[in-house]
Order: structure tokens, then sequence, then C-alpha cells
């Protein structure tokens, strides 16, 4: 089949897998009522994608925002500016890099274990065993997971941006001497509600996680179950996942601003 | 059971953290009254210049902001701004014969449209006009008034080349403009230590149809605008005699930190500006940061 | 003759397979297969490797279609179903995989009730009193809090015996049981699927390569090569009735119908001895 693919017009042939990961979109959402009955598994899931994921979230965002406040401190002070550093910190994470990198670490810490669990589902027959069971698997394990992913991401973005803030308030304020007061006021003037949070953050991580779940679930559900078939899927998640974040990000910033 | 509860208690705790993370970054990073939300009326006030004054900005009160820039648009016909603003239906008591000015917050801040009030008794009303405005004054002409900067370069035919020794370039570079009443002349060819008198040499083309400068004209290094480059302004002496190829500018005033200038601009005030341009003299530590 | 022989094996057939004609990657793996599978017996289905039995099974459970043909469970034709009907027909379908299929997430006791919680509200004193009697049945009750990783195979294919058995089907469908267990074990789990059909009084479809096993546990044996029914009957008189096809696979020997040889093209050819291909 791949062997065959190859042949194919590269063009036709990832407009093929856009188109089936499109109508599998259709199916989960079409299976999203008859998953409610299966909430727990919702929680379970949430619990995998979204809390096991704090750590890292949390170590990232503080080294992120401790990195801009660093950098930013040294290009501002040219300027005499070094009072805007949190403005600066704070509209960075919330339009970009809280958003994308937590898109992206999401991508590599959930959506790869979600691809693989459910390509080693199938390739231990579990995911047929449910359809013996009478238990729809798209209802009962590939729904719950993108449901879980989409609830997820902008709460972690969210703890992200904390994080990250908080980072760059250290260096900033406590390492480099950045006045307490100027740091938070110059970000409460800066900082619009609806444009950056609203529009920036949530908006943005809202459409990452329901892209990084789609296609780590349609990867691990259409695998070959073997695996090899199971270790190309995760890859592909990774890789996927990245293009179609970076490249949305573009859109969505085109978009929304 | 008992494992499903963690899961549960944990996720919980997740969602907590996250809505709790999204609550702190809403209401302490960002000022809710940024947002513009309620009820509002529109006043119009006319600007011969708005200069860097954006829609949304703020309409304050002493201060305190009481609105935003709904819309600024060219008054057909005419060289003037019409800028429409809107403001919170709670200020309803703004009087009709108010000043609208526009100033910058900070030096490098943004722009906003600032209310004085006057003393009528009638407020304006939805739809009412400010009669009574104050453009804003361009930080550039400010500036200018200040440097005396400003041209462009222009091209070169023949030219000759003339050196100055400076005790600080700052940050001249090659290339960089070499001005005289505010007009490109020539440009910086070379910036190099001197060994022997411990000092930068700077060497200079200037544009062979500038022959007339005098030869005790004094050579400066200047920075254009507030956070611009820095270039060399030639102030014409009274010597009859002019430069020539491979002469020396013997009076030089060195570069200034854009601190002390902006220290001094802000403690004298503008009407001081005469004489912000003789005084920094080069052997004047350089401010501290 | 035939035709009232006909009448009657239809009557008490569970399972009726007429005609199915299925190709897959363009290979013909059932050519017109007719198959009835009793009630109340058991019945296995063998036949060389690679001839189509798992196939088989996933078309009597709606999993898989044939190209033409009709497969009729308990009178419904499977094809026909709606999805809802197809699932209700499942919930009385019991079905053991190769490889047992637990669900990796959770123990053996939530193993065991999962079909219970998906489809019942039952009160959960309920719940534990049906999965506790059914990994009684298995012998397992005392294992109800292991993970499956930390189960061997045979507790394994046990416990997915009793999730199959949850919800007492009148079916259930054992895909390779014994492949992969020890002597003790292939005993524990045919002794089960005995005594499950003659407890339960359910009906029971094997697919097995073990003769042995087979010989001490089914009622009814078909054959199966090439896409067809080659041999049928019980354990005593199959193998006996001269067929190349019941010889060859019942006496294993290495060639026969089924060739040693996948086909190719001519050997001798192949390595450049004749004449004219140098």
């Amino acid at each position: 089949m791949s062997a065959r693919l190859g042949h194919e017009n590269v063009v036709i042939g990832s407009l093929a897998q856009i188109g089936r990961c499109g109508l599998f979109l259709l199916r989960i959402l079409s299976a999203v009522p008859r998953s409610f009955q299966h909430v727990r598994e919702t929680v379970r899931q949430l619990w995998f994608v979204g809390a096991m994921s704090l750590t890292i979230i949390m170590t990232c965002g503080l080294f992120i925002g401790m990195v801009l406040g660093l950098q930013l401190y040294h290009v501002l002070s040219i300027f005499g500016g070094t009072s805007a550093t949190g403005s600066v910190v704070a509209l960075a994470v919330y339009r970009e890099l809280g958003p994308v990198v937590t898109a992206l670490l999401f991508a590599g810490r959930a959506g790869t274990s979600v691809t693989a669990e459910i390509g080693l589902m199938r390739a231990t027959d579990q995911i047929a065993a449910m359809e013996m069971m009478a238990v729809d698997p798209i209802a009962y394990v590939v729904a719950p997971r993108f449901l879980a992913g989409l609830i997820a991401m902008p709460l972690l973005c969210c703890v992200f941006c904390g994080l990250s803030i908080f980072g760059g308030h250290l260096v900033a304020v406590d390492w480099l001497g950045v006045d307490n007061g100027t740091f938070w006021s110059n970000m409460t003037a800066n900082v619009n509600v609806w444009d950056d949070v609203i529009n920036g953050l949530i908006w943005k991580s809202l459409v990452f996680g329901a892209v990084i779940s789609l296609i780590a679930v349609f990867q691990g559900y259409t695998t070959p179950p073997t695996s090899e078939g199971v270790a190309y899927a995760t890859t592909r998640t990774v890789v996927a996942s990245s293009i179609a974040i970076l490249a949305l990000d573009f859109v969505l910033t085109a978009f929304l601003m | 059971m008992s494992q499903r509860k963690s899961y549960a208690a944990g996720t919980g705790l997740f969602i907590v953290l996250g809505f709790a993370a999204l609550v702190y970054l809403a209401t302490q990073t960002t000022s809710v009254v940024n947002s513009h939300q309620g009820a509002s009326y529109t006043v119009e006030a006319q600007f011969a210049n708005v200069g860097q004054l954006k829609e949304r900005a703020p309409v304050k009160v002493a201060g305190v902001r009481v609105g935003q820039v709904q819309s600024i648009t060219l008054l057909p016909g005419k060289d003037v701004a019409q800028v429409r603003l809107s403001i919170d239906r709670k200020f309803d008591q703004v009087p009709a014969d108010s000043t609208a000015v526009i100033y910058t917050s900070g030096l490098l801040g943004d722009q906003y449209v600032g209310l004085q009030f006057g003393n009528a008794k009638s407020y304006l009303a939805d739809g009412g006009h400010l009669v009574l405005t104050k453009s804003t004054q361009p930080l550039e002409e400010m500036l200018g008034k200040f440097f005396g900067a400003g041209g462009t370069a222009d091209a070169f035919g023949g030219s000759y080349k003339v050196n100055a020794h400076f005790t600080n370039v700052g940050t001249l570079s090659v290339g960089a403009p070499v001005r005289m009443a505010g007009v490109a002349i020539g440009s910086v060819s070379d910036v190099k230590a001197d060994p022997v008198k411990l000092d930068a040499t700077v060497t200079m083309l200037i544009n062979g149809k500038y022959n007339q400068i005098p030869d005790d004209s004094a050579a400066a290094i200047f920075t254009s605008g507030l956070i611009g480059s820095q270039y060399v302004a030639i102030q014409p002496g009274g010597s009859p005699n002019s430069l020539k190829d491979g002469d020396q500018l013997v009076l030089t005033q060195s570069a200034m930190q854009l601190e002390d200038l902006i220290g001094k601009f802000l403690v004298n005030g503008s009407s001081s500006g005469n004489n912000a341009g003789g005084n920094g003299s080069s052997n004047q530590p350089a401010g501290k940061h | 003759m035939i035709d009232t022989v006909q009448a009657q094996t239809e009557d008490r057939a569970l399972v009726r397979v007429r005609g199915l004609t299925t190709r897959l990657n363009g290979k013909t793996v059932f050519d017109q297969l007719d198959l009835d599978i009793p009630r109340g017996k058991v019945t296995a289905i063998m036949g060389p490797s690679g001839t189509g039995k798992t196939t088989l099974l996933k078309h009597i459970t709606g999993q898989m279609f044939g190209n033409a043909g009709e497969v009729w469970v308990d009178g419904q034709n499977v094809a026909e179903l709606s999805r809802d009907a197809l699932f209700g027909l499942r919930e009385r379908i019991g079905y053991l995989f190769q490889n047992s299929a637990l669900l990796t997430d959770f123990d053996v006791f939530e193993n065991v009730a999962f079909p219970l919680r998906q489809h019942t509200r039952l009160p959960e004193v309920l719940i534990r009193n049906i999965v506790l009697t059914k990994l009684q049945a298995v012998g397992l009750r005392g294992a109800a809090s292991l993970m499956p990783s930390e189960l061997s195979g045979g507790m394994a294919r046990r416990v997915a015996l009793a999730r199959a058995i949850v919800f007492d089907p009148m079916l259930i469908l054992y895909d390779e049981p014994f492949v992969g267990l020890d002597p003790i074990a292939l005993n524990q789990v045919l002794k089960l699927i005995r005594t499950l059909n003659e407890t339960l009084g359910l009906t029971s479809v094997l697919v097995a390569h073990e003769l042995e096993a087979i010989k001490q546990v089914a009622d009814v044996i078909y054959l199966i090569a090439n896409g067809k029914v080659v041999a049928q009957g019980d354990p005593k008189t199959i193998a006996g009735n001269g067929s190349p096809w019941t010889r060859q696979f019942f006496g294993g020997e290495a060639d026969g119908p089924v060739p040693f040889q996948y086909p190719a093209d001519d050997y001798a050819e192949a390595l450049g001895f004749k004449q004219g291909a140098v």
C-alpha cells in the first residue's frame, strides 16, 4: 500500500491523507454524543494527556520565561526600555510562545503516547475486542482522547503562560533589578484581555489541541497493526503535528490580529 | 475503584489549576479596563495632526481612562483629521467647551487623547463636537529643534577627504552620513583608533560641490532621533579659507551619551534647547546607566 | 434424501453460511462456501493455515462482509443488519481472541466487568457478583486484582473466556484457543470449553489446528481448504472418509493437495539449466 503510494504523486497522496483525516474527524464528532456515556474514560484520558503533561509544561514554561526575561532585558536596556520587559514577556508568551511551545511539547508528550496507545490496542486486538463486545471504539477509545486533548491544551497553555511570566519576573525583577511595580503595571497596561488572552492564547491553543489530538488518534487508529507500523505512526504524529502547528499559527495570527 | 478515584481527583486538580491560571492571567496581567465593553457615546474632534494616534487608543481625563478613539478619518477635502471619540456613558459630564489634546505617554509610549475640562455649564452629548483641540507635537520636530538633524544623503560625484580626531565616536560606523545644517554632504569612510594619540580618527568623504566649507569648522557626532544611528555634523566656522582634500578638522566634539541628553532635556525643558547642543563636552564622563 | 437432511440441519443450525464468496486483495478466500453450525454443539473449523478460518469468524460477527452470499445468525442476515441491530447481535456472541485482547488499562475484574458496565446500569453489588461467578467458573477468582501484564498466556485466555461469557451468550467463538499453551493450560481450556457448552447450553465454534484436542471436544468438524468445505463429520468418522485432503491434514503429510512448494515458475529454468535460457 505504502509502496504504491510512493509511486503516486506526493501532492495527491498527502491530499488524500488530509481527506481521510477530515472524514475521521467527522466520525469522531458524530461519536462525541455517544462518548458522553463514557465520561469516566474522558476524565481518565484528561488525567493522562493533561495532568501527566504538567511537569514538562511547567518546567519548560519557567525556563522560556526566564530566558525571555534575560534576552529582552539586555535588548531593551540598549534603548533604556527595561521597564517594558514585563509587557513584552507577557505579549510574546500570550500571542506566540505560549500556544506554540505548549502545542509542540503536547504533541511530543501526549500526542505520541495517544498514537502509540491506540496503535498497540489495535495491534493486540483490543479495538476488535471492543467491537465484538458491542462497544464502539470510536466512541470509547478515540473520542475521549480527542476531547481530552481539546480540553487539556488551553489549560496547559494557561499554566505554561503563568509559569513563563513568573520566570520572566524572576529574572527581570529579582535578578536584574527591574522595578516590581513597573514590571506589573507595564504589563497590565499593554496586555488586553480580549486580544491577547482570549484571541491569542485560548483560541490558538484550542485549535492546536484539536489538530494535535486529531492527528494523534488518526495515526494511531489507522496504523498497520505491527510494531513497525506503531513506530512509524508515532513519528508521523510528531512531524505532522509540528508542521500543522507552525503553519496554522501563521494563519491564525493573520486572521486573529 | 480507588485507582479510578485518584484519576478523578488528579484530573480535577489539573482542571482547577488550569482555570486558576487562566483567571490569574486574565485579571493580574491584563487590565480589564482596556477592554471596551458597555454603553458609550461618541463625540468628534478635529486635529491638524494626529501623529501616531491609533484607533482604540485611550481617551483620558486627568490621566484616568474614560473612553477610546473609535475612528480616525481625513476630513473630505481638507488636510484635517477627524477623530471620533467613544466615551463611556458613565462619564457623561464632560463640559462642552473642553479641549482635546493629543499626548504621548512617556517618551516612547503610545499616544492618547487627553480631555482638559472647560467651564461651560452644558455637557457634551452623543454626536457633539470638541471645538478646541491641540494637535500632536511630533517628537521629530522637538528633537529636530534640539539636534538640528534631518535630510538624506546625496549621490556622490567627485569628493574630497577630511580627517578629524574624536575622543569618543560612540557607535559611529563607516557609511554614516556627514551633515551640515542637517543636510547630508558626505559620509564617513573610515573610523580607526590612532595608536599614538590614543583617540579615534574619522575619515570623511565630502561631496566635491561643497568645497566652500571654512577650514576652522567644527565636527560633532550627533544622534539622529532618539534611538537612531549617529552621524557627523559639520558646524561652519568663520575662516575665509576652505577645506581641501586631506585637511584635518581641529575643533571636534565627541559623541554624547543619549542618557545625558535626555536627562538634560527633561530637566531643563525644551525651552533651553539652544544651550544643549554645545554643552555635551568631550571630557565629561559618560552618564551612568 | 439430501433435501431432508438439509432441512433438518437448517432447522437446528444457529449459523448458516450460504454461497459465501470473499475476495481480499485479489485473492479468493471463500468460494461459494456453505456451512451450518448446529445449536448446542461444539463445532470445530479446521484447515491449513491461511484458509481464512479467522476471516470466517469475522463474517459471522459482521466485522467483515463477503462479496457474495449470505451469513445468517439466529435467523438474521448479518450483512443487512443496521449498526444498532448488529451491536445487539454481538452482545449475544462471545468472542475469544487469539491473543486474548484484554484491555491493558484495567485489572482482571474490570476487564470482565467491562461489557456489563458498558451495556447495563446494574448496581455495583450485582456486577461484583456476576463477575466473581464468571471468574470462579474459569478458576481465576483469586486473580481478580491482577493486571493483564501479570498474567500468563493461559490465565489471560481464561480471563478473556470469562469476559466472553459474562453476558451468557448464545454463541461463543474461539479463535485458536490452544495456541501457545502448555499441556496443563491446554487441558484447562479444553475442559472449560466442554463444561461451558454443557452447563450454559451455548453453541461453540472453535477454530484450531490441534487435532488431538479437537477430537476430545468437538461434536462436528469442518475441514476448509481452497475456500470450500472439503470434508465434514464427527471426529471419529471424518478422518476415514478417504478424501486426499483429510488424508493429508489428519495424517500430517508434508505434501499433498496442499503443495509443499509455493506456486513458482519452473525450477530448472530459474536456475538457468534449461537450454536457451542462457
